[in-house]
């Protein structure tokens, strides 16, 4: 391959981790920007769902990458798989907020921020304990097609990757601008307590935050699994703390702006990893989150400020 | 009077008469209350020392005893950030890396540089050895482990200053994520500069630390003594900051950042000073860690270690020096002593009633569940910790809650002198705005705006809500910065300057919204107010040598004496937390915290709000005796009788602009005032 071609192909490799980082990222987007509050337990969400989207690619018999569906089999198991991911991943973050996080409201510092560390641990733990330290092979039922572009390859799983993304995206955008709840939900980002003197049930928009960014987390995790074809207790601080760079060189509480900083998170780390090293990837990507927060703190398209007290 | 204060107060921290028969009851109430605190000091250290006799001198409970040494130590620094400086910082086992492997390498065969002449005076000094090779000689590091204590210590506590520098202006949950990265990227560093660190295989034959000729080894006794010392130290450490003109100012921080900017308090200075004593304790352990182990690797100070130390902190009680010891070495103990054995217990429960599952429990594994679990129970049912940071005060009896209240309203000019000579006397006036302008965004807040306050003279500022008003307070001492103007305070330019200089130069002010800090007691708080007029330092702290007992002390007289100016209001209060008085005192506590920081201007933002009639009165009658004794004023308020009987001159905001100025009659009659304030209807009428 010439030097074009593996940079068109580290590109692509960057998009597919980008669409994961932005759907990742939107989870702790969605909740800075209606609680203020840094979500560690988003983290092992991600990662617990993967366990979730294998088992639901495992109830269909699939294992490794040998079961090869096509057509409509494929289609169905793999909405199946997503929407069981979503679904469950929804779930546990509902199951947080309630339990861990609503006795917990109004109360200033960092005691929330403390308890979602003890959540992520516990979650961490929980998956540690009972499926072990070994990494799992992932199921994969899409057959290996390709097609060569300018040297490099696109496969079919990036596009699916992307597409996923994209219609999620899509979907959330409509979800938050055009709905009535999408609505409530930007008034109580703007301000919570004139947002419950106006009627808004504020209770409920903070559980809708926590379902929608959970499930999208529950399908950035289903993306994981497809992408590297593997899954372990493992990968959600890694995956974590990357779409939360994203998240806040988007601009943390910005919609669009996670979307946009997940692809530039996912186009750095696969061109950084290319120009420099892969050892030091993790240093690049702190150092932009450590830069941003010092000298852009509101990112590229926020307007919440982390500098205020 | 004030002694007399004084010793209800003592009083009534010890109980109230009636239960006198029940303090004779119990031993422990037989030691004085001052001796308490050394008598239990005391019998820890005790303790402590003969530890290792008691569990029969074995050898693999005392190495767990000297780890649980070590996670105290590092508990103790990570309390200073977090605890008293209320910085959460994630990445703290980063300095306890740098600390590690600062003595690691200079004490092993990591670096062997060829040898020069270059290295004989060190060697002469006993820093290197020289090592002969058939190919060259080398240099061999074999610097003392007592040496390296200190200065791992100060490495640390540089790269503490380095890390914090850019990164404290974050507020509280984003500097999380920031030190979380500096946390993650040290170890990251270390393995892949494999040249100095050995990289992921870590540091191999780290020199033991040696004492009058004997080798420590790798027995676990030595180490254990060393560790009871350094906790020793760093408790000492601890506690003397905390009750400092330091801790107060850290606190403050803690509390209320912008207050304490106001109130004097240097904030970036003094959250450095945390975030580097915090890791200069983790640079000091480090070192001591590293010798114990004789090897060091990455793995040990990743962001597990960071949450550990954090969960013995919450789990003993954020802020308390005695609590996070505690916490640590029940968390250690719990890790190398008791889950090993709950899990045998476990597996015989298991055989006992046939139960497979039960028979593989490893609790030792799941040590992180566990921690996970502490960090949310103590945060939802018991955020205080094991042992709370501030204790609870006795709550006034009924018949003090009812006392009839001294007529404070003018206190004796003899009593205000406490506020020393506050006349200003300088040939300009004593603070000249000009044309100051602030903008938020679109919206002009203040236009052009100018105001004089000569010496000794009182100033009310009104205007409708939205006015202005507290834009100008905010923008003069430093809060707001103003987009063009000027301000002169005793002739000099303070455009611009930090709050803390303001403060600095005799400008004192009050809030609209009462800004004192919540969990500090009255007379806390009032200290704080002095903290521009103190100059004990981390090590005058630290050392407490008799003039900064003499400081200390009298900073707390005048405190009290400051409060007296408000007759018995606050004087029986004094130890009980702000959060716990009423609207009124709390009012009544932020204008004395003003007045300790000896200023010549005080500025009131609308100092009577939500005071009844009586109240009102009373204040208005002290603020005049205030102004009588020299201290000119500029005044925020609503209630214009407040402001008539005050001021010498009014100023009218509106929209951001001055509408009018003069005498409180001119202004009350003035159209365009009444316009402003009732609407053109009732001008016209």
């Amino acid at each position: 391959m010439g030097w074009e071609a593996v940079y068109l192909q580290q590109v692509i490799n960057g998009l597919s981790l980008g669409a994961m980082y932005a759907l990742l990222a939107l989870g702790f987007t969605l909740v800075y920007g209606i609680l203020e509050l840094i979500n560690f337990a988003h983290f092992n969400v991600f990662m617990i769902s993967s366990f979730i989207g294998m088992m639901a690619l495992e109830l269909f018999g699939l294992s490794g990458q040998t079961h090869v569906l096509t057509g409509l089999p494929l289609a169905g198991v793999m909405i199946f798989a997503f929407i069981a991911t979503m679904l469950g991943a929804g779930v546990i973050g509902v199951v947080i907020e309630r339990f861990a996080l609503r006795p917990l409201r109004g109360i200033p510092g960092t005691v929330g921020m403390i308890t979602t560390i003890g959540v992520s641990y516990i979650l961490f733990n929980i998956v540690l304990l009972t499926e072990g330290a070994g990494s799992f092979n992932f199921p994969n039922p899409m057959p290996r097609v390709s097609w060569p572009i300018g040297g490099a390859t696109l496969e079919l799983r990036e596009l699916l990757i992307w597409g996923v993304a994209l219609v999620l995206m899509v979907a959330l955008h409509l979800f938050v601008n055009k709905t009535r709840l999408g609505k409530a939900m930007r008034a109580t980002a703007q301000d919570s307590e004139a947002a419950r003197m106006m009627g808004v049930d504020v209770d409920r928009v903070i559980v809708m935050a926590f379902f929608l960014g959970s499930a999208l987390a529950g399908a950035a995790a289903l993306i994981f699994g497809l992408y590297y074809n593997y899954t372990s207790f493992i990968i959600g601080y890694t995956a974590g703390l990357r779409a939360f760079t994203a998240a806040v060189l988007g601009g943390i509480g910005s919609v669009t702006g996670a979307m946009v900083g997940g692809i530039i998170i996912g186009l750095i780390e696969a061109l950084g990893g290319q120009l420099i090293a892969v050892r030091w990837t993790d240093v690049i990507i702190f150092s932009i989150l450590v830069l941003v927060l010092v000298f852009a703190p509101t990112g590229l398209m926020g307007r919440a400020n982390p500098t205020k007290s | 009077m004030i002694k007399r204060a004084t010793a209800t107060i003592r009083q009534g921290s010890i109980g109230g008469e009636a239960f006198g028969f029940l303090r004779r009851a119990s031993p422990v109430q037989l030691i004085p209350l001052h001796l308490r605190p050394h008598v239990g000091t005391a019998l820890a250290f005790a303790f402590a020392l003969t530890f290792p006799l008691l569990i029969d001198r074995n050898d693999a409970d005392i190495d767990s005893a000297a780890n649980a040494l070590a996670f105290a130590s590092l508990a103790l620094g990570l309390n200073i950030v977090v605890g008293f400086a209320g910085l959460l910082d994630l990445g703290y086992a980063a300095f306890f890396a740098i600390g590690a492997y600062t003595y690691g390498v200079l004490a092993s065969a990591q670096l062997m540089p060829a040898w020069s002449g270059f290295w004989e005076p060190f060697q002469w000094l006993h820093l290197v050895a020289r090592v002969h090779q058939d190919s060259g000689d080398l240099v061999h590091f074999t610097v003392s482990f007592w040496l390296m204590l200190p200065l791992s210590a100060a490495v640390a506590a540089l790269f503490g200053i380095l890390f914090g520098a850019p990164t404290l202006r974050l507020k509280g949950d984003y500097l999380a994520i920031v030190t979380l990265g500096f946390g993650e990227i040290v170890p990251i560093v270390v393995r892949n500069w494999p040249s100095v660190t050995n990289g992921a295989m870590g540091l191999n034959g780290v020199a033991a630390p040696q004492l009058f000729g004997y080798s420590f080894g790798v027995t676990a006794m030595p180490y254990y003594y060393v560790g009871v010392g350094m906790v020793a130290l760093l408790i000492f450490t601890s506690t003397r900051l905390k009750f400092s003109r330091i801790g107060r100012a850290w606190m403050a921080i803690r509390e209320d950042e912008i207050a304490a900017a106001a109130m004097g308090v240097d904030r970036v200075k003094f959250k450095l000073l945390a975030f580097a004593i915090g890791a200069a304790f983790a640079g000091a352990t480090g070192t001591y860690f590293v010798a114990k182990l004789q090897t060091a690797t990455p793995e040990m100070f990743m962001f597990p270690v960071s949450v550990m130390i954090l969960v013995m902190i919450v789990f003993g009680g954020i802020g308390s020096v005695w609590g996070v010891v505690l916490g640590a070495i029940i968390l250690q103990v719990l890790q190398s002593w008791f889950l090993e054995d709950l899990s045998q217990w476990l597996h015989a429960l298991g055989r006992l009633i046939h139960v497979e599952w039960l028979q593989h429990v490893e609790l030792a594994s799941s040590i992180e569940l566990i921690f996970g679990v502490i960090l949310v129970f103590m945060m939802l049912y018991r955020r205080q910790g094991l042992i709370p940071a501030t204790r609870r005060v006795q709550a006034l009896s009924l018949s003090e809650q009812t006392a009839q209240v001294e007529l404070a309203a003018a206190p004796p000019v003899k009593r205000l002198r406490v506020l020393g000579d506050a006349t200003y006397r300088g040939p300009d006036p004593l603070l000249e705005i000009k044309d100051l302008t602030v903008r938020f965004g679109g919206l002009v807040a203040l236009r052009s705006v100018g105001l004089t306050v000569p010496a000794h003279s009182v100033v009310a500022v009104i205007g409708p809500n939205g006015s202005g008003k507290s834009t100008l307070f905010n923008t003069v001492t430093g809060l707001v910065a103003a987009d063009s103007g000027s301000v002169h305070f005793a002739g000099h330019p303070i455009r611009g300057l930090a709050p803390h200089v303001v403060l600095g130069r005799g400008m004192a002010r009050t809030f609209q919204n009462i800004r004192l800090f919540p969990n500090l007691t009255v007379l806390e708080n009032v200290m704080v107010g002095m903290h521009a007029r103190l100059h004990t330092g981390p090590v005058g702290a630290l050392l407490r040598l008799p003039g900064t007992r003499r400081e200390e002390r009298e900073a707390r007289e005048h405190c009290l004496e400051i409060l007296s100016l408000f007759g018995n209001r606050l004087i029986p209060r004094a130890d009980h937390v702000v959060s716990s008085l009423s609207y009124a005192n709390r009012r009544r506590v932020e204008i004395a915290r003003a007045l300790a920081s000896n200023p010549k201007l005080l500025l009131l933002d609308e100092p009577t709000a939500g005071m009844n009639p009586a109240e009102t009165l009373e204040l208005a009658q002290q603020i005049k005796s205030l102004h009588e004794h020299g201290l000119a004023i500029v005044l925020i308020e609503h209630k214009l009788d407040v402001v008539v009987s005050l001021a010498d001159n009014v100023v009218v905001l509106d929209h951001g602009e001055k509408i009018a100025e003069g005498t409180p009659d001119v202004v009350r009659r003035d159209e365009e005032v009444i316009r402003a304030y009732l609407g053109r209807s009732a001008a016209v009428a």
